[in-house]
């Protein structure tokens, strides 16, 4: 589809099940506008990966995506060549009759995220997770990638993006500082945790069969939860994850027994635990059935 | 789009400078475009253009929302300067005063050594009796020994005979002349690159002798490559990484004076330690690396909280070295209640009272592995 404000854009989201707020609409809308990639940061668990596959969906474009890791290099995350077809190609042909060129040809290219990216016909979704972890000497490769939208295979040439730029969506957990070259070509945008009656909703949209009542309160007992001094607070995600496990369970509403069974998988610190647990817990509770 | 437009980003721009952010001529651009696809009278569609076209840094929003409000919506604000640097002046001139303190170690040691090389005298030294001279020259040595930083495997490869890896790439191209065959075996191995190292500096009253030294220290370290972290503690924490990138260790040292508001002022090491495992720890920066803590472990608060986040520090880290001054005394035990409540987390405990023993460091980091007994 093609989208032309921001209201509509926040509607297709909220149709393909993600719930942005204004600000987040805004940055996605602006990316696509201005065909720049758009940055994304935030606590872990707060949407920002989601945030790319939910635009694909609503695009009806195909998502790309590239995690990136310490030591991600051009052979994983580009292109590398497919040795084994290459020496079966030289082994079946006669010898002294394969030529180079043909040795290193398109077809025997093997196509990675970023270059499968520059090279689709239709418009993709390009999310670059997590960039914080890759090498700066990568950062700086992207750099190049993502100014001209085209990557250069010494064998067979340079490659541009062809009518369509790919959507680029990056996140980062901000365990280094990016490079200020790469944040120049990038909008920014932090995603914070989201209103209570937000979360409410996304755990509506997400969860299905939820019940209201349950939603409400696993809302608000999160939103305590992240008041208290904690060493990994819990994000949305780990809402979902819960009002996901409270439904199968089969339960309506909150009480500080089946809190203290399943909390688990809302907080993922041993200490976190510790932290919230007898009168803590309790008095959580009662704030959070109290809420509605 | 309408003059009146541009004259208003444009010098909301300068605002957001004089508040501190970086705002090229790039980003204005940017947010002239982005306004050109917005409802300008949406305020918050107005705000969120410029917020996310002109801002790069999640410690600049504040400043951003300070500087949107006074300009766009007239609200009344507090003005968006720095603090002053006040605490600078007085630094500069303590350190100045105690180098010329005379110091019974540091003379007994002058008389031990009679017969050694200055460079060697100065070795032994210990810092909170150098004289300027003596320190000038000490921070030129720094800056060989912190070149040593220990080392981590890399996946990246580079070409190397005797490698684990077959480089495919050159295989292929070689067994065209031969039908297929490797005749010539090109392989590529793993580099070492230097492991992150995070260091945190407690700069507090008790440790002002050893804070400046260490400072240059410091320095010398972020600049001797990518991956050192530099933060400094009192009373809090702050980020020493950004003034120390600069060239001058010495206006690295006035920079730093200037945002560690409280240099001198008391020691909380359990509640700096739990700010910075708060906010860099829960973003990995500590993840596989060496972190350094410099302090003479004098807590002023409660001492059981430096247990629990050196606990956590170094659940993370890849190994955790606590270097204090104090231990550079022949007589020196563990006995502040805050180091004694550290010591459990520690691989390495080792002094720091004058460069020889910073060299001892060097050389420990440059081959330390995980978990050596303190």
């Amino acid at each position: 589809m093609k989208v032309t404000s921001i209201d509509e854009l926040e509607a297709a989201l909220a149709a393909a099940d993600y719930l942005p707020d204004r600000g987040l609409a805004t940055a996605l809308y602006l990316s696509l506008r201005l065909e720049k990639p758009v940055l994304l940061e935030g606590e872990a668990g707060v949407g920002k990966t989601e945030a790319a596959k939910a635009l694909a969906r609503v695009l009806d474009s195909r998502l790309i995506r590239l995690q990136c890791y310490e030591g991600l290099d051009v052979a994983h995350a580009v292109y590398e060549w497919n040795y084994s077809r290459q020496l079966l190609h030289i082994r079946a042909a006669q010898e002294g009759t394969v030529r180079e060129e043909e040795l290193f040809g398109p077809e025997f290219l093997i196509r990675r995220p970023l270059l499968e990216a520059v090279e689709s016909p239709e418009q993709v979704v390009l999310l670059i997770d997590e960039i914080d972890r890759a090498d700066e000497e990568f950062e700086a490769f992207l750099l190049e990638v993502l100014s001209d939208f085209q990557i250069t295979i010494p064998e067979i040439g340079t490659i541009s993006a062809a009518a369509h730029k790919p959507a680029v969506v990056l996140t980062s957990n901000r365990t280094r500082e990016l490079h200020d070259a790469l944040k120049r070509r990038c909008l920014y945008h932090w995603i914070g945790h989201p209103s209570l009656e937000r979360e409410i909703d996304i755990v509506k949209v997400r969860v299905p069969g939820v019940p209201e009542r349950l939603a409400a309160q696993a809302a608000a007992f999160v939103r305590g939860l992240r008041r208290l001094d904690l060493a990994k607070p819990p994000g949305v995600a780990e809402t979902i994850d819960w009002a996901r496990a409270l439904t199968a369970l089969g339960r309506q509403e909150l009480d500080a027994e089946v809190v203290e069974q399943t909390l688990g998988s809302v907080l993922k610190y041993h200490e976190d635990l510790l932290t919230v647990r007898d009168d803590a817990l309790q008095q959580l509770v009662e704030e959070a059935r109290a809420a509605r | 789009m309408a003059d009146a437009v541009v004259r208003h980003v444009v010098t909301f721009g300068r605002v957001l400078r004089e508040a501190g952010l970086e705002v090229g001529p790039g980003r204005l651009a940017d947010a002239l475009a982005g306004l050109d696809h917005v409802d300008l009278t949406r305020q918050d569609d107005v705000y969120w253009t410029l917020r996310q076209t002109l801002v790069a840094r999640s410690e600049d929003l504040e400043a951003f929302d300070r500087a949107f409000r006074a300009w766009f919506l007239r609200a009344p604000t507090a003005p968006l300067r720095r603090e002053p640097g006040g605490e600078t002046v007085r630094l500069v001139r303590r350190a100045g005063a105690e180098s010329k303190r005379p110091d019974e170690r540091g003379a007994e040691g002058e008389k031990e050594s009679l017969g050694y090389s200055p460079e060697e005298l100065l070795r032994e030294k210990d810092f909170a009796t150098l004289t300027s001279e003596e320190f000038a020259l000490v921070s030129r040595l720094m800056t060989e020994l912190a070149a040593s930083r220990p080392r981590r495997r890399s996946r990246r490869l580079r070409r190397d005979r005797q490698g684990r890896q077959l480089d495919m790439r050159r295989l292929v191209r070689a067994s065209l002349a031969t039908g297929g065959d490797a005749v010539e075996r090109s392989a590529r191995d793993r580099i070492h690159v230097p492991r992150k190292l995070v260091v945190i500096c407690d700069v507090s009253g008790s440790m002002e002798a050893y804070s400046r030294a260490l400072v240059l220290f410091l320095h010398a370290l972020v600049g001797s490559g990518r991956g050192v972290e530099a933060f400094a503690f009192g009373t809090r924490l702050t980020r020493l990484t950004p003034d120390l990138r600069g060239r001058d260790p010495e206006r690295a040292l006035v920079e730093a004076a200037k945002r560690v508001v409280d240099w001198s002022g008391g020691t909380r090491i359990g509640a700096s330690l739990k700010a910075f495992n708060d906010e860099w720890g829960r973003r990995a920066l500590t993840r596989g690396a060496v972190v350094l803590v410099v302090s003479d472990g004098w807590e002023r608060e409660d001492a059981s909280l430096v247990g629990t986040e050196m606990a956590r520090l170094a659940r993370q880290a890849y190994a955790v070295v606590w270097v204090n001054p104090l231990k550079g005394h022949p007589d020196y035990q563990p006995l502040a209640a805050g180091m004694r409540a550290a010591l459990p987390s520690i691989d390495r405990f080792l002094p720091g009272h004058n460069l020889a023993s910073l060299e001892e460091l060097a050389e420990m980091l440059s081959g330390i592995e995980r978990r050596h007994a303190a």
